[in-house]
């Protein structure tokens, strides 16, 4: 029972360190994701796009499957999951092999080893008859020369039945792909503290206005722990009218100081204590800041005169007559002889004034209206015409809160110095050895070479390599042959 | 194998095709010399761009002539006209630059316009570094089409609007166009790769047959209408710019007549997949012989829809009440038709050029395993490329919309192209892939490429509206 166990758990443990599960886990997210991009997706389209889209049955089934929002439905997540466990299980089973190959370089390779290698060659010794061994000594020599000359750094290995060089280069680049692959992690890690910490939400403010609190997405409010004021907002305009510059001014208020102040735009957001502040509308918001009026005694008496007035101010026309600027509707339509709000955009503005006379001891309500009549306006001792009009704007504000970004970015910069450790760092290792020829015996200079990738430049300096070797072993192969030649006679 | 295993020709000395190809430029750059006299202006965005097109068609004929004939001596005076196109093009871009005050990133005209200068390049690397000389049959044609593209596009530089105004636009766009020509170079070392690889002729074509089928197929279906016409999207010639009914719902004529010859064009490029079947199953050879038929057949169709559309375009007009009159259908608001065509049609074409000279392009291309690593060094570049591009975007992201990832259209296909080149490496590298099935991963993965670039664009909705 125990035994069955754990092969079950063995069994389980290799299919998810395995590369197949994790390639078919990959296509799964491609398709799904494929999937997510076709089919409209319920947090970026209105709810009538939607049923206009697909009929009630077809709309229903896909809302249960969750096919209408597949990015946070609970089973891509879930396989997403998978990918990451996958990673972190091959990583795991394969690591400690990588780590002995990184911690303990192969210095003296053995004979099987030695026959497998594809890149090596063997460079003749000749060596004096009967004379000291200083030609063997030479050949090792050359070799650590010829390998220093090309930048690497090698170092004699002396073992009691074998004598040789090794040198080696980018070592590190063994473990690239763990450093990609673990970037893939931090990347993931902060995308799950951004989903469980993280929150988005919009914030509009009327110039002059401060709030601190934040519209969410499904409705809900959030309390800030300071506030934030508009100071001041505006839009500029190129000459064919397409938006050239969104801006607002605004302060950060806590506990009644100003603590921070910054005009955002587009691109440009403002970050307090974690939260950020985007630009991202701007309008009319159907407030009036001034109206200016441009007066006329009814009779002809008096002179033009001109007033500016905020909403409930009053002005004085004359020792008798004093106006009141009661309201304002930035677009109205009339409807049962009343003026009603139609929207907040300055479109159709209509003001109503108050006028107050002593001499007639009545007050009458006057309509600046650009058509229709709602009151009868002819003993009015005034006549009035809009001259100009300041109406308030308001900033529309994203705003977000995403404490799991430095983790996304360290994992994208991660990914980056991995990427290009597995790509463009190669290991490369070189093995000289001192060995006698199976067949004839004689003494031979044999040299190795390998690359964990890029074969094919590699191959193109191993031979550099070998050139530069037998350069430097020609004078000593000279001078034994002029040894051997002088011992002879 | 059913074709003559080698066939020695004669090297000619090729003085012909390459004198012809001299003088048309020279008569196409006369003409246009006289037209600039005309206007006084020499150094126009459009001049620029007439040269460019003028230099990489020169080019093109001079690399097909190289891949039919395998004369030596055509390469040189094609590398020397792409290098001229490429001066004119790099002129283009400069001008633009100055013009719009912003690199050229910023609406598809400009990101065609830089990325087929990034092609022209590519294929000087490809054909001087790594000596694949039939390279630019493949890839100048591709640029012609591109700068061909580029006439219908809308062309006037357009303000800024605020989200575009970042340096991360620079950064971000010019990492995709690097990475996406290193995909459609990659794509091409694939195709060569198969056909040195001695991938039968046969299945060649089966294939070439079903992915014009599928582009097609998916090109139909994006503006299928009842009855069998074909819809086109409505153009409104005051402002440029299709005319939308709803947010997501263009205005558009349906062509009855278009839509049966593409559903006829069809029929016929299917046939040859047809055949290959038939072929397998009775092992009969004398359906290829009707196969090849067929994609003659199949040209002459298809060229004869791309005429029916181009006449369609201005033709037909169609009245809409709301916005108040007639309005005719354009290219430029619908090139999907007008793409898949020309794709079509370019696809029979270069199976044509391998029926008839498959032993000259297999002693002119390097050898199988060379271009398999070649492939391979591609995607190795490409990949930290695209990795970039989507890191860059995602800061920039952040930046204007306050969120990294939003699951937008185009990231999500970025992420898919992502995934398919992080999959080939991982079949290649660990499970051991080589050859056949890495090449064809590999073309898997340009596709991919060019749905996300332009298949996003048009057809699913999204933040990435400009581009």
């Amino acid at each position: 029972m125990a035994a069955d166990l754990r092969s079950v758990v063995h069994k389980t443990w290799r299919t998810i360190a395995s590369v197949e599960t994790g390639v078919v886990l990959l296509i799964l997210v491609v398709i799904l994701s494929a999937v997510g991009t076709i089919i409209l997706q319920r947090p970026v389209t209105r709810p009538d796009e939607m049923q206009s889209a697909y009929s009630p049955f077809v709309l229903q089934i896909l809302d249960a499957v969750g096919l209408t929002d597949v990015f946070h439905s609970w089973w891509f997540l879930g396989i997403v999951f998978l990918v990451s466990l996958c990673i972190v299980a091959t990583s795991i089973d394969r690591f400690p092999n990588r780590w002995r190959y990184f911690s303990r370089p192969y210095k003296v390779p053995d004979d099987s080893f030695r026959r497998a290698l594809h890149l090596q060659k063997s460079l003749p010794l000749i060596t004096r008859e009967g004379g000291p061994g200083a030609v063997e000594e030479y050949g090792l020599l050359a070799a650590e020369r010829a390998l220093q000359a090309k930048g690497y750094n090698p170092e004699k290995v002396a073992r009691p039945d074998q004598a040789g060089v090794f040198a080696e280069r980018h070592r590190i680049s063994e473990l690239a792909v763990f450093i990609v692959h673990s970037s893939l992690l931090l990347i993931f890690l902060g995308t799950i503290v951004d989903g469980l910490w993280g929150w988005r939400g919009t914030l509009t403010l009327n110039e002059g206005q401060s709030s601190n609190v934040v519209e969410m997405r499904d409705g809900k409010t959030r309390t800030l722990p300071f506030s934030i004021r508009c100071d001041a907002t505006g839009q500029e305009s190129y000459a064919d009218g397409t938006t050239r510059k969104l801006w607002s001014r605004l302060t950060v208020v806590q506990a009644g100081q100003d603590v921070q102040k910054k005009e955002i735009v587009v691109n440009d957001p403002l970050l307090s204590s974690g939260v950020r502040f985007y630009q991202s509308r701007y309008g009319a918001n159907g407030k009036v800041e001034r109206l200016m009026l441009a007066a006329i005694p009814t009779d002809g008496s008096g002179l033009k005169q001109e007033i500016g007035l905020a909403l409930n101010d009053v002005a004085s026309l004359d020792a008798d007559t004093a106006v009141r600027f009661a309201e304002f509707f930035p677009d109205y339509a009339i409807r049962d002889g009343q003026v009603v709000l139609k929207s907040n955009e300055l479109l159709n503005p209509a003001a109503h004034l108050v006028v107050t006379s002593k001499k007639a001891s009545k007050d009458f309500d006057v309509w600046l209206l650009q058509s229709g009549k709602v009151a009868d306006n002819s003993t009015v001792p005034w006549k009035f015409q809009i001259a100009g009009l300041k109406v308030g704007h308001y900033t529309g504000l994203e705003v977000s809160y995403e404490p799991g970004q430095w983790c996304v970015w360290s994992g994208a910069v991660l990914m980056g110095i991995g990427l290009a450790f597995v790509f463009y760092v190669v290991h490369t290792r070189f093995w000289v050895l001192l060995l006698r020829d199976s067949k004839t015996g004689k003494l031979v200079l044999w040299i190795g070479g390998s690359a964990n990738r890029n074969r094919d430049a590699f191959e193109i300096r191993f031979n550099e390599i070998v050139a530069a070797i037998e350069n430097e072993l020609k004078p000593a192969i000279s001078s034994a042959l002029e040894g051997a030649a002088r011992y002879g006679r | 194998m059913a074709w003559p295993k080698h066939e020695q020709r004669k090297p000619a000395g090729g003085l012909t095709l390459i004198a012809m190809v001299g003088l048309a430029i020279a008569f196409l750059l006369y003409m246009a010399f006289l037209n600039v006299v005309k206007s006084g202006n020499l150094l126009s965005e459009t001049n620029l761009l007439y040269a460019t097109l003028i230099f990489y068609a020169g080019a093109g004929a001079l690399y097909m002539g190289f891949g039919v004939t395998g004369t030596a001596s055509y390469v040189k005076f094609a590398s020397f006209a792409t290098w001229l196109g490429l001066i004119a093009n790099t002129a283009a871009i400069a001008h633009r630059w100055h013009d719009a005050g912003h690199p050229p990133f910023t609406s598809i005209y400009e990101m065609l316009l830089s990325s087929v200068w990034a092609l022209a390049v590519l294929t000087l690397i490809a054909e001087k570094k790594f000596g694949v000389k039939v390279i630019g049959t493949v890839t100048m044609p591709l640029a012609i089409i591109g700068v061909f593209f580029m006439q219908l596009l809308r062309t006037e530089v357009h303000p800024l609007v605020p989200l575009l105004q970042s340096t991360w636009l620079s950064v971000h766009v010019a990492l995709a166009v690097l990475a996406y020509a290193a995909c459609a170079l990659s794509f091409a070392l694939a195709m060569m790769f198969l056909i040195q690889d001695h991938m039968k002729t046969e299945t060649i074509l089966a294939i070439s047959s079903a992915s014009t089928l599928a582009i097609y197929a998916g090109t139909v279906l994006t503006c299928f209408e009842k009855w069998g016409g074909v819809s086109l999207v409505v153009s409104n010639p005051d402002r440029k710019a299709e005319i939308f009914l709803s947010q997501a719902l263009r205005f558009s004529i349906p062509i009855p007549v278009l839509g049966w010859s593409i559903m006829l064009a069809s029929l016929v490029v299917a046939t040859p997949l047809l055949c290959y079947f038939l072929a397998r199953w009775r092992r009969s050879d004398s359906f290829l012989t009707l196969a090849h038929r067929a994609v003659f057949f199949s040209i002459l169709l298809q060229t004869m829809t791309l005429i029916v559309l181009l006449v369609h375009v201005s033709g037909s007009r169609s009245h809409l009440p709301t916005a108040g009159g007639l309005f005719p259908g354009a290219l430029t608001t619908s090139p999907f038709i007008l793409a898949g065509l020309v794709a079509g049609i370019l696809i029979s074409l270069l199976f044509l050029l391998l029926v008839w000279r498959r032993p000259d392009l297999e002693r002119l291309l390097p050898t199988a395993d060379t271009l398999d690593r070649i492939t391979y060094k591609t995607i190795c570049l490409a990949f930290p490329l695209l990795t970039l591009t989507i890191a860059t975007g995602a800061y920039w992201a952040n930046q204007t919309w306050g969120s990294y990832w939003s699951w937008d259209p185009k990231e999500t296909w970025a992420a898919i192209t992502w995934l398919v080149y992080a999959l080939y490496l991982h079949m290649r590298i660990t499970v051991g892939w080589r050859g056949r099935r890495a090449a064809y991963f590999a073309i898997a993965g340009f596709a991919v490429v060019i749905f996300t670039f332009f298949g996003v664009t048009y057809l699913l909705p999204g933040l990435h509206a400009f581009s």
